[in-house]
């Protein structure tokens, strides 16, 4: 997008000459279009403004005392660091200092999920695409069809599911529900429908083993792409919510959004602790998404990809 | 002669196929435990009485919790609520994530930066987003405070978790700042992919930016929009964590009990396993046929 972008500057920059009144890309030279131009930015860097309020405020606020948080005027330059928050964060409402727990809980549920979601779904699309065989268009479309259901839709039934295996409350039932997901295979398979087919017949010819082609050339090869996956799934697994509210009851089991809920009790007024565990919860995935910027904004291409 | 020479082919071409069993084997066994089945294993629950502390079997009831349930205000209710917060969020959505789009397609500098902030909302998790909120949301936050300077007034509530209207509002508002990036993004790429040449000819032609605009982009970006509307309808309808962690810390819940807050609430706090799945089926049912317009909408879409 930006290539193309860049492009576009340059060619109004070339025709810009005789009747073209310039456009949207050239340098406005007419009052309208820098009036025009003006407006964009003065509406970008308010729309900006704006949505990035929270989040700064989430990390000034972390770091000042209750009262003043709630103070009128809010004071965006707090006069002192005050750390106090963050140990009553870790502390935990109860005590017990569960927070460490909470983000090993997190860490590894997400990592699981991410792991088997990026290998479940890179043998399916690999197996869908490249050892094509009767009935494999059917099978994509059944796996596809599950990307239309929403996790909210099924999530009781899940439940009832899982508590027949005897899961709630554990590891297993945390994470089992989403060894996969119908966006992965369908990402893996979109990705692998261009991968050299010579690549895997000549090894074929060499007689490799079809376990072997996976995992020394596919799986090299498809690196950037699972990487992505992974990301996006640890992403959202890190943000799962509903589902451990639902299995999960003893407070060792707890994850991090269920940690931060345990600061967001109705009777509970420790605004300072809340804000300071909600900055802890979201440290790492800012991080990540600071680090992978790239890959983040490049994946929404993903959606419009099959539009084309 | 001709079977011997076929034979081996097949055998090849056998092999691979049963491999590529091997590969899928594992998502198809996947799909079929933790989607499908509970899919089917809902259906026949809702059709039954069932408690979840209670060990009695469940017991056979016919249609009586969907007729239940259609003749219940809280179930109508909850779905003028997820109505009112699809309708309220998805529309301006569309139309804000658009508007950013062009506006950041315009610049020559910054674009990455701008992508970026509107983007960063949507990485923060859920629960954080709502703990937050709730704070600037606070009679004595921000959202007051500044809405009181815009307005030149000082010291009114404006109730945002208070008063019926206000928390619909605040529920809107909290999942517009943390989808609006997400859309911008998915625009850009729209309008990344319509072909220079066609701008430039009409450029070439005399066309005025705004003319250029609604002439040539808006009518190649359908497909993009199309795309955008009912991936944030099918987003809206399944919204939760605002509305549960909302209610939580005190806001009423009567106008923001959408239907996965019901269902949820259904199942854990009132233990009807049976009513929630028929709950359950029918926002599936909903869904689904979203997702079938979805598709043959984008099916046409040229």
């Amino acid at each position: 997008m930006a290539r193309s972008e860049r492009h576009g500057a340059r060619g109004g920059a070339a025709i810009r000459t005789g009747r073209s009144r310039g456009g949207r890309r050239s340098a406005p030279r007419s009052w309208q279009e820098r009036l025009a131009n003006a407006a964009g930015w003065l509406v970008l860097l308010i729309a900006v403004g704006l949505v990035l309020v929270p989040l700064v405020f989430m990390f000034i606020a972390s770091f000042m005392p209750s009262r003043d948080i709630m103070r009128m005027p809010f004071s965006w330059w707090p006069d002192s660091l005050f750390l106090d928050n963050f140990w009553q964060a870790i502390r935990g409402n109860d005590g017990k200092f569960l927070f460490p727990r909470a983000v090993f809980n997190s860490v590894l549920v997400s990592g699981s999920v991410a792991i088997t979601t990026v290998l479940f779904a890179t043998l399916a699309g690999y197996g869908l695409t490249k050892l094509k065989f009767r009935g494999s268009g059917i099978v994509f479309l059944l796996i596809l069809s599950t990307l239309m259901i929403p996790f909210e839709t099924v999530m009781i039934p899940l439940y009832v599911v899982v508590t027949d295996m005897g899961l709630q409350d554990s590891y297993p039932g945390l994470i089992i529900p989403f060894l996969l997901s119908a966006f992965g295979v369908f990402l893996m398979r979109q990705s692998l429908l261009s991968f050299p087919d010579e690549l895997i017949d000549a090894s074929r010819i060499d007689g490799a083993s079809e376990i072997g082609i996976f995992f020394r050339i596919v799986v090299p090869n498809m690196l950037p792409v699972m990487a992505v996956l992974a990301v996006l799934t640890f992403e959202g697994q890190w943000d799962n919510l509903i589902w451990p509210l639902l299995v999960v009851q003893s407070p060792e089991l707890k994850t991090m959004p269920l940690y931060v809920v345990s600061f967001m009790d109705e009777k509970s007024t420790n605004e300072g602790a809340m804000v300071a565990v909600a900055a802890l919860a979201s440290i790492p995935m800012l991080v990540i998404f600071l680090s992978l910027s790239r890959f983040f904004l490049r994946g929404a291409n993903v959606f419009s990809a099959g539009k084309e | 002669m001709v079977t011997r020479r076929s034979k081996p082919r097949i055998t090849v071409a056998t092999r691979r196929a049963l491999w590529g069993w091997v590969f899928v084997l594992p998502a198809l066994a996947y799909f079929a435990i933790f989607s499908f089945y509970p899919i089917f294993n809902a259906v026949v629950l809702s059709f039954h009485s069932k408690s979840v502390l209670s060990l009695r079997p469940p017991v056979f009831i016919g249609w009586r919790n969907y007729t239940d349930l259609l003749g219940s205000a809280q179930f109508w209710n909850s779905w003028k609520a997820t109505g009112l917060f699809t309708v309220g969020t998805a529309v301006p959505l569309v139309i804000l994530s658009l508007l950013l789009a062009t506006l950041i397609v315009s610049r020559l500098r910054l674009q990455r930066f701008f992508q970026m902030a509107l983007y960063s909302p949507a990485v923060i998790p859920g629960v954080v987003a709502a703990a937050v909120w709730l704070l600037l949301l606070d009679p004595r936050g921000i959202a007051n405070q500044w809405v009181n300077f815009v307005l030149g007034m000082t010291g009114i509530d404006h109730r945002w978790l208070a008063s019926p209207e206000m928390v619909r509002i605040s529920t809107i508002l909290v999942y517009l700042w943390g989808k609006l990036g997400f859309f911008t993004i998915i625009f850009i790429a729209g309008l990344g992919s319509i072909p220079n040449s066609v701008r430039e000819a009409a450029r070439v032609d005399g066309a005025t930016a705004w003319q250029l605009y609604r002439w040539i982009t808006l009518p190649l970006l359908r497909p993009t929009t199309v795309l955008v509307s009912i991936m944030a309808t099918i987003l809206c309808m399944r919204t939760f964590s605002t509305q549960y962690l909302f209610t939580q810390a005190g806001a009423p819940r009567e106008p923001i009990n959408v239907v996965t807050l019901g269902i949820y609430t259904t199942a854990i706090r009132d233990h009807q396993l049976g009513l929630a799945s028929a709950m359950s089926i029918i926002l599936l049912l909903v869904m689904f046929a979203l997702a079938v317009v979805q598709f043959r909408v984008s099916r046409e879409a040229p």
